[in-house]
């Protein structure tokens, strides 16, 4: 457990269903509640429904059932209020997803220009400083296809962070890179949470969960096995699913 | 070593010649001289006497000491403003059609569902009609109009096509980025999906233009005097068929041709890098 001050509850999800079509029941009845500044890692064999629990934080994905708050505003039917939750809550990706045909400096600068109604220069001078913070800023007129995967990542991640979040959600972020590559992004990512970014990070990166996390949630089949702090989860995990999981990637 | 250098041959001078645009060229050629001696073996048979001579007063003419266009320039003028507004109608025609077969909204989907079968279902020649001749007169809508109607609600239906496959083409990855950001639908089809989409069906498209420009040739049927009603005329005053038509194809393919190669310039000019 780290011992940074934590606050009130930033995202509050209860009883929340999800089926995709077909029947597959990806996320059932989840509960949990995320303070401000806490880092939570969620764990859990693939097709556990931790991607889809994610993306239904921030409303990509759409619940069948069940209620989300992200710092006091529903999510909910409203689009008015999606797009609100989307502006305070920034996601990275497996698979990166930065857009192909812009430059670094572009891809950082639209949402702040468009979204945040930013001049150029404006968006400028944030694009450089969180390029600066991951690292990267050389790199500020390539286009993503001329970096590679971890440096891709991390101008992801200083995408979402020029929104000025204040959730980042991170699916698998370092699942599709080459094993040299991840340690540059874990970096980027203990350092941010270490200025007291609140985290949502899916990962089996458990050197990261020790290192940072305030605590794991142990998922399988939709639903939340275990919780504890990831030394739990290193000593003591109870359940039998968690051990199995844990023997299969430690 | 030595044993390697003599199982691989050294490459041999001819090799590059094999591989060079001249023989690209060569071929061409001879393609087009075979077909010229079998048309003029033909010709000659049927005793078809060639009388080129006559045909460059009927592209450009010398008229009171001045240069002016001849009927088939003019035609060509009145071809190239149809398919030119026609163009852009169609393409905002597909594009629209296009969004709303992936909107959610129902009616939407119905509407363009509808759109789509009835023109791709249906003979362009009779939509010209339907419209010069029905619609035209309870509308009030000329003959120019109902051809440019005509022709960019066809190709309409068919660049939309283009355009859905275009946009479904792009990763979801690319929709959830942008979402997560909090761009809205319209900013991610704007900024995000569309550039990538335009890039890809570019090729496509640029037939469908193609296209356009030679279905266009249909709008004489209504006896506007684009390039082949003028041809048409040309040939009935001069009696030279051969002539006036080999010309009135070149001229057709002159224009589809340039705007094949510029759009080929645009697209290596955009291309994506990597």
């Amino acid at each position: 457990m780290s011992e940074k001050a934590l606050g009130d509850y930033i995202i509050t999800v209860k009883d929340v269903y999800k089926t995709f079509p077909g029947g597959i029941a990806a996320v059932k009845d989840f509960s949990t509640d995320i303070r401000r500044s806490e880092v939570l890692v969620i764990m859990g064999p693939s097709g556990s429904g931790k991607s889809t629990l994610l993306r239904c934080l921030n409303g990509l994905e759409e619940r069948d059932s069940g209620s989300i708050v992200v710092d006091g505003i529903p999510l909910d039917q409203n689009k008015k209020n999606r797009l609100e939750i989307r502006k305070e809550v920034g996601m990275v990706f497996q698979s990166f997803n930065l857009f192909p045909h812009l430059t670094v400096a572009d891809n950082v600068n639209l949402a702040q220009m468009r979204v945040r109604k930013k001049s150029k220069d404006e968006a400028m001078l944030m694009t450089r400083d969180m390029l600066t913070k991951v690292g990267i800023l050389n790199k500020i007129d390539a286009y993503p296809a001329q970096l590679s995967g971890g440096q891709q990542q991390r101008v992801a991640i200083a995408r979402a962070l020029a929104m000025m979040p204040k959730v980042m959600l991170f699916d698998e972020p370092t699942s599709a890179l080459d094993p040299e590559m991840i340690n540059e992004v874990l970096d980027v990512m203990k350092n941010l949470a270490r200025e007291g970014m609140t985290m949502v990070v899916v990962t089996h990166e458990m050197g990261f969960a020790r290192e940072v996390s305030d605590w794991v949630i142990f998922m399988d089949e939709g639903q939340i096995v275990e919780t504890g702090t990831a030394e739990h989860f290193f000593t003591s995990p109870q359940e039998e699913r968690t051990k199995l999981f844990l023997s299969q990637i430690l | 070593m030595n044993t390697i250098e003599r199982v691989v041959p050294a490459p041999r001078k001819h090799f590059f010649l094999l591989r060079s645009p001249a023989r690209d060229i060569f071929q061409f050629v001879l393609l087009v001289a075979i077909l010229v001696w079998l048309l003029l073996l033909g010709a000659s048979r049927s005793g078809y006497k060639w009388e080129w001579y006559r045909v460059p007063r009927y592209i450009l003419g010398v008229v009171e000491g001045r240069l002016t266009a001849g009927p088939l320039l003019q035609g060509l003028s009145l071809t190239l403003r149809i398919s030119g507004i026609s163009l852009v109608l169609a393409f905002v025609i597909g594009l629209v059609t296009a969004l709303l077969r992936l909107s959610d909204s129902l009616v939407g989907r119905a509407v363009a569902r509808a759109y789509l079968e009835t023109i791709r279902n249906t003979p362009m020649l009779v939509q010209l009609f339907v419209i010069y001749f029905i619609l035209g007169p309870i509308l009030g809508i000329e003959r120019f109009l109902s051809a440019v109607m005509a022709l960019s609600l066809f190709e309409g239906a068919y660049a939309s096509e283009v355009f859905r496959a275009g946009i479904i083409s792009i990763h979801k990855g690319q929709w959830q980025a942008s979402y997560s950001l909090g761009l809205s639908a319209v900013d991610t089809y704007r900024f995000v999906i569309l550039p990538q989409a335009i890039r890809r069906i570019l090729p496509p498209l640029t037939s469908q233009a193609v296209s356009l420009i030679k279905d266009s040739s249909l709008v004489s049927m209504v006896s506007l005097t684009d390039l082949t009603l003028q041809a048409g005329i040309v040939v009935s005053e001069t009696f030279l068929p051969f002539e006036i038509w080999f010309t009135t194809a070149g001229l057709y393919l002159v224009v589809t041709v340039t705007l094949s190669t510029v759009v080929n310039r645009m697209e290596q000019r955009f291309r994506i890098v990597g």
